[in-house]
């Protein structure tokens, strides 16, 4: 049965592309696209050679020529590629990560790309692929950040998923009071703490205020600063998180929820399929969106997202547009974000997802519980060095929540010094 | 100087001898003997904490089958046998010329130049990691198999050349005066006379530039990347994937890595330690 329903959506994908490829021939593309793409893990990897093929296959007067980098190795690379001798289309990343790029005219402006009616079913992402009031390249892929916790034991305990602070504060009590840990957390490499930053922010002051402050043009001193690490201190104080957690990468803390010791985990959705190695069944397992804590702001979701950009020095300019519109359709958005292939969530509104319970409640949450804007989380956010001396701060301020002025001073001084 | 041999000490120190070493045995090989557990481990293993206990499972079959048939692995083990062979070649047959060279002929600044491949030998490799890589790069010889080569047989044959040197000096100088008396030209002097009796040099240099080739981890990472050029000591990392770390598969990767050199070592366990002491004993 289920063979049958996966060949029919395949025949529906590939109905679909036939009919957008009838509509692309007229524009008779021809010539050479130049490709780099950094997806060089193997199943990202099989994605993008499947991509490439398709999209020569539907150009017969097009050459595609594809270049995989190695995905660490581009982020060194990408500079020079885009300088001299520039491909069509790049891989990046979406939000701050674009900015060195835009700044230098590496990136085409392509916001005529986005003034497309197609379009607007990225419109959760807009905001993301935007700077300088521009859009300079398109989402192929993301996945959602949130709460995971152990449903068989929040039913044990009669405990519900929280919607606000007070419901948030008041599990983790009772949960507490019984000898389990609210939350597993693993600091060692710093991010983590990062993620729990840039939602207890946005829960406090809002998307803009967070986006504001990853611009580097509010103070880290400034009292709504304060706010937001006093609500993280509740947690702290009240011992929420598991002991010496700096000691641990984000895996090795993985045994303390798949053991039962700890209640829940912030994370990524990469999260599950190593919770499911571990053992938790999906009735042992759930998803709940970060909760609430000023009801004046509206939500905002981490939600790290993968692009492709044109080159401002692409020789071939409407084949690589038509590269981006045909990466973004809902057909190809469904088909390389399935469970056999990137395993991640459709940028595309209009997309549709495999039957998985976190994708749905992911996908579901973005595309409609997430009107304060997405997130790209703390390191792509803000400029890298304010990243990496902010989320030494942040992790320190886990462990010794009382250094949070010596900790705010550094981040201003290191704010200041980059900004200005 | 030595220690007095164990069998000639007090009967309590020989028991107590013969119960530590297997306990300090234990403890030294501990990292080894987690990195083999850890490689016939399910990975869910890791996700339950249990990395120092039984494995729930065993995966061997199914962890080694994966290093060797769904990864790059096979790949990286040619292209570390395809820069280590060459390596060995190259390094110790220049070596040995200049070996020969130096070791035989009398002429000014012969000191001299000995003194700068030994010289070469102290400096730290890390501050030539820049200009290195530069240099490749402009070559264009960055991520190939040649470029590495090249590098390490440049780098190796300063130490081969005092190996050489020295050993050929220990040999008996009469042999190639007899030859040059019997008319005999220099090349086939040391083709002929010289080479043969290098061949205990030659055999434990090459296994210890095998190894040492083998293992280098450093420049593999700073010259090359990608599973075009990589050797196996860096291509272990490809199980790192985007977010998580398969520590099973890492682990399997590594002791399928280490075995070449460990089996080179016993094979050839008489030259390698030859080779540890003969330049060293003029």
């Amino acid at each position: 049965m289920h063979s049958i329903l996966k060949t029919s959506l395949a025949a529906l994908v590939a109905a679909g592309i036939t009919a957008s490829s009838a509509a692309a021939d007229a524009h008779g593309l021809s010539g050479e696209l130049n490709i780099i793409s950094d997806m060089s893990n193997p199943a990202p990897r099989a994605v993008m050679e499947g991509l490439a093929a398709d999209f020569d296959a539907l150009h017969p007067n097009l050459e595609v020529n594809l270049t995989i980098v190695d995905r660490e190795a581009w982020k060194t690379q990408i500079r020079n590629a885009l300088g001299a001798n520039p491909p069509d289309v790049v891989n990046w990343y979406a939000a701050n990560r674009m900015r060195p790029y835009v700044d230098a005219g590496l990136f085409a402006d392509i916001s005529d790309l986005w003034a497309e009616p197609e379009f607007e079913a990225l419109a959760s992402t807009k905001g993301a692929m935007t700077l300088d009031g521009a859009q300079w390249g398109v989402p192929y892929t993301y996945y959602q950040w949130g709460v995971y916790y152990r449903k068989d034991i929040f039913d044990q305990y009669g405990l519900s998923e929280p919607t606000n602070w007070e419901e948030e504060l008041a599990n983790c009590q009772t949960l507490l009071d019984n000898g389990v840990k609210c939350y597993t957390i693993g600091t060692k490499f710093l991010w983590t703490a990062g993620g729990w930053f840039d939602y207890i922010n946005s829960r406090t002051n809002g998307y803009d205020f967070h986006m504001a402050l990853a611009r580097g043009e509010v103070e880290w001193t400034d009292d709504r600063v304060r706010q937001t690490f006093a609500n993280w201190r509740q947690l702290i104080d009240m011992g929420a998180f598991i002991d010496d957690h700096q000691t641990y990468s984000w895996q090795e803390a993985l045994p303390f929820m798949v053991n039962g010791e700890a209640a829940a985990y912030l994370m990524g959705n990469f999260a599950v399929a190593a919770m499911r190695d571990g053992g938790l069944t999906d009735d042992q397992l759930d998803f709940y969106q970060f909760p609430m804590i000023n009801p004046d702001v509206d939500y905002a979701e981490d939600a790290p997202t993968d692009t492709f950009h044109i080159a401002s020095g692409a020789q071939n300019m409407d084949a690589a547009k038509e590269f981006l519109r045909y990466v973004t359709s809902a057909e190809v958005q469904t088909a390389i974000n399935g469970g056999d292939a990137l395993g991640q969530l459709p940028v595309n509104a209009n997309a549709s997802i495999d039957a998985d319970k976190f994708l749905e409640q992911g996908f579901d949450m973005l595309s409609n519980n997430a009107g304060g804007g997405i997130m790209q989380f703390f390191d792509r956010d803000f400029d890298a060095e304010m990243a990496s001396v902010g989320m030494e701060g942040l992790q320190e301020f886990m462990v010794f929540p009382d250094n949070l002025d010596d900790i705010l001073m550094r981040l201003e001084e290191t704010r200041q010094r980059i900004y200005n | 100087m030595f220690p007095t041999p164990i069998a000639k000490t007090s009967r309590t120190w020989q028991i107590s001898y013969q119960a530590l070493l297997p306990v300090m045995l234990i403890i030294w090989l501990l990292p080894l003997i987690a990195v083999a557990n850890f490689s016939i481990k399910p990975e869910s293993d890791f996700v339950n904490g249990n990395y120092w206990g039984i494995p729930s499972s065993f995966e061997a079959f199914s962890n080694y089958g994966r290093v060797f048939f769904e990864s790059n692995m096979p790949r990286y083990l040619w292209n570390s046998l395809f820069i280590t062979i060459p390596t060995v070649i190259g390094a110790v047959a220049l070596s040995a010329m200049a070996g020969f060279a130096l070791g035989v002929y009398k002429f000014k600044g012969n000191l001299l130049l000995f003194f700068i491949f030994i010289a070469g030998n102290f400096v730290p490799f890390q501050i030539l990691m820049v200009p290195v890589r530069d240099l490749t790069l402009s070559l264009n010889l960055y991520d190939t198999k040649t470029g590495l080569v090249l590098f390490h047989i440049a780098f190796q044959t300063g130490f081969c050349t005092l190996f050489m040197r020295n050993f050929i000096r220990a040999l008996p100088f009469p042999l190639i005066e007899a030859a040059r008396v019997e008319g005999i030209a220099e090349w086939r002097i040391f083709l002929f006379v010289v080479l043969p009796l290098m061949k205990p040099a030659l055999a434990a240099l090459a296994v210890l530039i095998f190894t040492f080739i083998w293992n280098d981890y450093f420049w593999a990472v700073v010259l090359t990347q990608g599973p075009d050029a990589q050797p196996v000591t860096a291509g272990i990392t490809e199980f790192n994937s985007q977010y998580r770390a398969a520590y099973h598969l890492m682990s399997a990767g590594s002791i399928v890595a280490a075995l070449p050199p460990v089996a080179m070592f016993f094979l050839m366990q008489k030259h390698f330690i030859a080779g540890l002491t003969l330049g060293a004993v003029k």
